[in-house]
């Protein structure tokens, strides 16, 4: 398994649409936020949904994201997120900013 | 499976394969959607190729009545007057039901709470999961395709429709829950209920409180 | 007025799916509650019961996987309990566990005893 990520770290959706059962909705990918919990490993749904056993389990991690980084046209408060659980195959890590952004 | 063949009771309706069917809704005379029928017709072949008993059957129903609103608002209401509960429940959301004897199976319970800051609402937006071992089954609202396409993107919007204004210095959290968590909002108390039993407080707690697209009623003066 | 699904994909093909509607344009949203009918919780149990432990003849992922690939046009004009039920036929004839002509075999029978003997 690759690297885990820890709470905080800035990460990326893979900006990809493969056919097939996903739970990575279509409006995240490509889009970055920051991981905000760890919630564990679970078995991979894409595989699942076939009827295989998902395993090895995968880490699922529940990634904050800015609304206004999401939409263009957000209209809500700047601080609004949607927050999503994403398994760990479809992020990527971004190096941090020097700034440091926080959650 | 032969004995409920022996032992049917003729004042039910069954069919040829002689299970014994309690009557779904006699006063229903509307001709079957071809969905009932279907559905009724697997069950019919599950029980007879012995791959689901009548009693599963039964007592699934058993359990999906028992699943409502109501059991939400006493974990809602205990996590108010208890700050022990409410930390368990906060932490593991699982363990802490159990102390209601509610079963979420294999979905992991997350109870998100709601602040001064902070206003939390859910949605599934590629299906329609909800804990519904502490909810019930979801509205049709939840489960509706203007629901689950707009909340994401304008969440104030869709709270305003529902009634619920959200004050610009409170942060709108969506939790678009996709995974195996479920998904619980614990409301803020209203003001003005010091000294209120469980009970009382249960009752200002709604289903739409804990999907978080309504804030609990504020106590009427006596 | 609905989110604009239908020019969107089933799960067998790359893309955004007829189901993905997260963030799509959407009116708005009817309040109004509906009790479920009796067979309506109906699939419900029967859904969970087959995906018990012990059972495992068909888990969550695969129901989801079939409501995915049913086509838009399915899934637009069934109402939510309709595409689970759908989604259970397709599943359970695809798994070897239901035959799809004993199943309309069966289906006659019962659409002969509601009109006959009443629900």
């Amino acid at each position: 398994m690759s690297e885990a990520f820890a709470p905080g770290d800035t990460v990326r959706v893979s900006a990809v649409n493969p056919p097939g059962h996903r739970r990575t909705p279509f409006y995240i990918r490509g889009k970055q936020g920051v991981i905000e919990r760890v919630c564990g490993e679970f078995a991979n749904p894409e595989e699942l949904g076939y009827g295989f056993d998902g395993l090895p389990k995968k880490r699922l991690y529940r990634v904050r994201f800015r609304q206004k980084d999401v939409w263009p046209d957000y209209k809500g408060d700047p601080n609004d997120t949607v927050d999503v659980d994403i398994y760990e195959h479809w992020l990527s890590p971004v190096a941090k900013p020097k700034s440091g952004r926080k959650i | 499976m032969n004995d409920e063949r022996e032992h049917h009771d003729h004042h039910h309706g069954h069919d040829h394969a002689g299970h014994a069917h309690p009557p779904l809704q006699p006063d229903d005379t509307s001709p079957p959607n071809n969905y009932e029928v279907t559905i009724l017709a697997i069950r019919d072949l599950l029980l007879d190729k012995g791959i689901l008993s009548a009693e599963q059957v039964r007592r699934g129903l058993e359990t999906l009545d028992s699943w409502e609103p109501s059991r939400g608002a006493e974990i809602v209401a205990r996590a108010w007057v208890d700050p022990a509960f409410k930390k368990r429940l906060l932490a593991d959301g699982n363990a802490a039901v159990a102390d209601f004897a509610i079963d979420m199976g294999s979905a992991k319970l997350t109870v998100v709470e709601n602040t001064e800051t902070v206003h939390n609402v859910i949605v599934c937006t590629l299906c329609s999961c909800y804990p519904r071992p502490v909810l019930g089954l979801p509205p049709d609202w939840y489960r509706s395709k203007n629901y689950r396409a707009r909340v994401v993107r304008e969440p104030r919007q869709v709270l305003r429709e529902f009634g619920t204004h959200i004050p610009d210095d409170v942060t709108v959290r969506v939790h678009d829950s996709l995974a195996d968590l479920r998904y619980l909002v614990l409301p803020r108390r209203s003001a003005g209920t010091e000294g209120w039993s469980e009970e009382r407080l249960a009752a200002l707690v709604t289903r739409d409180c804990m999907v978080g697209v309504a804030n609990p009623e504020k106590p009427r003066a006596a | 007025m609905e989110p604009d699904n239908t020019k969107f994909t089933s799960a067998r093909e790359p893309g955004r799916g007829y189901h993905d509607l997260g963030g799509l344009d959407g009116g708005p949203i009817d309040p109004a509650v509906t009790q479920a009918k009796p067979w309506e919780k109906l699939s419900v149990v029967v859904g969970n019961a087959l995906g018990q432990k012990g059972k495992r003849l068909i888990c969550t992922d695969e129901v989801r996987r079939t409501r995915e690939e049913m086509g838009a046009e399915l899934y637009n004009r069934l109402g939510y309990f309709e595409k689970g039920i759908e989604s259970l036929r397709r599943l359970l004839i695809e798994k070897g566990v239901i035959d799809a002509k004993e199943l309309e075999r069966r289906m006659g029978e019962v659409a002969r005893r509601i009109e006959e003997d009443g629900r």
